[in-house]
């Protein structure tokens, strides 16, 4: 019943291919950028946190000294 | 390069602490009484405003939006400003967001109990509520994003990327669901109707625990689960990849909420596979939280803090398993409208949101107060108990789902039905829901014991309304010797942007699931004979909402044997075309009623309201006694069926002037001549007569249909 409700709308076949399309390029694209990303950058980032203006700054000491 | 010296803002974020506690309490407790009651119908003492039907949603809502949500507020107000190095962006602002959030769970509270409802699931808060959500939501939003402009630090954490997705797409979900037509101060109607209504409003559910209950929270996970064992996240590019995983996927699993009912299979389908998918960044999150404990175990051991963050997130990767597997369609068609999903649910709530939020209270309030936590005995209690309650629940709703699952499908060897009395499978449970509530009370002494400590802690120091702290603006810093892409760099030095990537990355799984629903408009197959509601079923269904009835009663019979045979002809797409809103609901406490009409005389119906346990020994439903004295109210009549016309049921043009009334007056003379024939007096004006009308109605159009689609789906 409902493949002939869908088949009355203009292009829904193509639905179902953009969305695979942007799915694959959406993720691919993230993981290339995720794994480019450099070592040095990660480790500030996860150290963040851990920081909070209330004492000495790993990352901002580094760039001043 | 000028050092600034600025202040952090703790007084709202101790605010937003002491409402988080204080809404828990109410919150547990209504879940509590709402527990006693499918055990003990009697537990409402009779009274409307707490039965089960209303207080259901008080519940939820309480637990979601004013125990979570003000957790939420507290932990993000308190992480941003120090992942930014700035105070927040506006006080005006984040008191506006207090007290507004405040007073949106004070109105829930007044206008739920008194059936104000749209009996939407988790968004049942009437029009003007609903509006003042969204002001309060947007200057939240705006405090968000006007702090990350002014901060100090460069880069922007992952955490406050978790804000901001939630920020957004909460915006989103509660606008596009939000769309009634107002009927009155205290009722409207959805803008959608049947099938399209269910897709809008799953879309919504599922996501509003996707982005209230979970995106937040993850912000959170990747702030103070470092803090707290004082150590990096395990892998920030795996909490990148958990990031943009998380919120690309979760937007199109909605659907796996209506398998097997009217939805068109493809929407079912895709709402399954994204569902499974969703396991790898949910796990990639839930990992990464636990690794990052590698080699500080013992400090579990000794810290309340972190053992309540290794339940939550050890909760969070068993319910993020659990869901996409129940969003199998062979799975979903045994956990579907049975207690499996409400242990699912709990498991959510009180081992994920629950427990996290206790450890972020822990964590708090000795920093607040610059002091240490009263009593560390205490919170190693709390934890215990409260882990005991979470098991003393969720292993009899276990339990119980399955029983349900199970005694629904069983056929005979004969080919019959084994337990055809829908009422045989209650009683079976019954046991299940005492213990549930055991469960529950163990979990609600613990928080009290929680409460006893963090005021002691309070007590012992001495709060701090503003911290001191220092940090160079990084427009005064050269660019970072590390680096990082071109792209990224982009990305993290303008948040807008990030932003509208963000929430093209949620709009996109939206669009693709939504505007097919809205091009087969026109196209859903329409029977014949399915006509709008009379007047009198009109204002008789508004009951049905007002009392909740969808709570515990659905109306979406799935085309599989043992539910045709139970109930009858399984529902169609094209039988919802004037049901604004849908009303399948989520879960069966009594058996479903889409083809109620005409199963049983008026007069059944009439005891059965007045003393559910006459008609039906053994039944757990509530007396709803004061349907048969209170007054039907009329008046609002016009209004209601002008409304309905605005969103597409095709009244004639001024019916509701004048017609309406005298038809309504006639059907209501009809049923009550009705009951007279099965030995009940009644007068016409009373409310029962139009909850009657309605449910003798139900399902009845297709019966009178010549030829109705025959096809399956």
């Amino acid at each position: 019943m409902y493949q002939n409700v869908l088949e009355s709308i203009k292009g829904i076949g193509l639905y179902g291919i953009v969305s695979i399309l942007i799915f694959f390029v959406f993720f691919t694209g993230m993981l290339v950028w995720a794994f480019a990303l450099k070592k040095n950058y990660l480790n500030t980032m996860g150290n963040l946190p851990l920081e909070d203006g209330q004492r000495p700054e790993t990352a901002t000491d580094k760039i001043q000294s | 390069m000028n050092v600034e010296t600025f202040k952090y803002d703790n007084r709202v974020v101790r605010a937003f602490a002491i409402a988080t506690v204080v809404w828990g309490i109410v919150g547990m407790l209504v879940g509590l009484l709402a527990a006693v009651e499918l055990f003990y119908p009697g537990a409402n003492l009779n009274l409307q405003f707490i039965t089960f039907g209303r207080i259901r949603p008080l519940h939820t809502n309480a637990v979601i939006f004013a125990f979570v949500g003000n957790g939420m507020f507290m932990g993000i107000y308190y992480s941003l400003q120090r992942l930014c190095k700035a105070r927040m962006f506006s006080d005006f602002l984040s008191w506006f967001n207090f007290w507004g959030w405040q007073a949106i769970i004070v109105s829930a509270a007044l206008t739920l109990p008194l059936g104000f409802t749209t009996s939407k699931e988790y968004a049942e808060l009437e029009w003007p509520i609903k509006i003042a959500i969204a002001v309060v939501w947007v200057v939240f939003t705006v405090n968000l994003i006007g702090t990350i402009l002014k901060r100090r630090e460069k880069h922007m954490y992952v955490a406050i990327w978790f804000f901001l997705a939630t920020a957004l797409t909460v915006a989103v979900l509660h606008i596009t669901n939000s769309m009634t037509m107002p009927a009155g101060w205290f009722k409207s109607y959805s803008m959608y109707a049947g099938v399209q209504d269910a897709l809008v409003q799953w879309w919504y559910g599922h996501n509003a625990v996707a982005f209230f209950l979970t995106t937040p929270y993850l912000g959170l996970m990747y702030y103070f689960l470092p803090k707290a064992a004082n150590r990096p996240i395990f892998s920030y590019r795996l909490s990148i990849i958990h990031f943009w995983g998380l919120i690309f996927i979760y937007i199109w699993a909605g659907p796996h909420h209506l398998l097997y009912t009217s939805l068109p299979d493809w929407a079912q389908s895709l709402g399954m596979v994204f569902s499974l998918m969703l396991i790898a960044p949910s796990w990639g999150g839930m990992l990464n939280g636990l690794l990052t404990l590698r080699g500080a175990w013992d400090k579990v051991r000794q810290d309340p803090v972190l053992k309540f963050m290794v339940v939550a997130i050890t909760a969070y990767g068993m319910a993020t398993l659990e869901g996409p597997l129940m969003a199998v369609k062979s799975v979903n068609s045994l956990s579907h409208y049975t207690d499996w999903t409400i242990a699912h649910a709990h498991s959510g709530a009180l081992g994920w949101n629950g427990f996290f939020t206790f450890s972020m209270l822990y964590y708090l309030y000795p920093k607040l107060y610059n002091t240490k936590l009263w009593s560390t005995k205490l919170a190693n209690y709390h934890f215990w108990i409260g882990l005991l309650g979470i098991m003393f629940y969720l292993i009899p709703i276990y339990v119980a789902g399955l029983t349900e699952g199970l005694m629904w499908k069983q056929f005979t060897r004969d080919g019959f039905l084994q337990y055809p009395n829908f009422l045989e499978t209650i009683v079976q449970v019954v046991p299940m829901f005492r213990l549930r509530s055991v469960g529950g009370t163990l979990y609600f002494v613990g928080v009290l014991l929680m409460t006893c400590n963090l005021y002691r802690t309070a007590r012992a120091g001495k709060f701090e309304p503003d911290t001191e702290a220092q940090a160079v603006p990084w427009q005064q810093i050269p660019a970072a010797p590390h680096g990082g892409t071109g792209f990224h760099r982009l990305l993290e030095g303008k948040p807008l942007i990030f932003t509208v990537l963000a929430v093209v990355a949620i709009l996109i799984g939206g669009i693709v699931e939504i505007i097919p629903m809205y091009l087969i408009k026109e196209n859903v197959p329409t029977i014949a004979s399915v006509k709008p509601y009379t007047p009198l079923e009109v204002l008789g269904r508004d009951l049905y909402i007002r009392e909740g009835c969808l709570g515990c009663h659905s109306q979406m019979i799935r085309p599989f044997r043992s539910e045709t045979e139970r109930y009858g002809e399984y529902s169609k797409a094209g039988e919802f075309v004037y049901d604004h809103p849908f009303l399948w609901g989520s879960e069966r406490k009594g058996p479903d009623l889409a083809r109620e009409g005409g199963k049983y005389p008026a007069a059944w119906h009439y005891n059965h309201m007045d003393d559910p346990r006459a008609t039906s020994p053994g039944s757990i439903m509530p007396r709803y006694s004061w349907l048969l004295t209170q007054k039907l109210e009329t008046d609002s009549l016009p209004s209601r069926l002008a409304a309905l016309r605005r969103v597409g049921v095709p009244y004639p043009a001024g019916y509701e002037n004048g017609p309406a009334q005298k038809d309504l007056q006639a059907q209501a003379e009809k049923i009550t001549a009705d009951l007279k024939q099965g030995a009940v007096t009644a007068d016409s004006d009373r409310e029962i007569i139009a909850l009657i009308a309605y449910l003798q109605r139900l399902g009845t159009d297709i019966k009178a249909a010549p030829a109705a689609p025959a096809a399956g789906q």
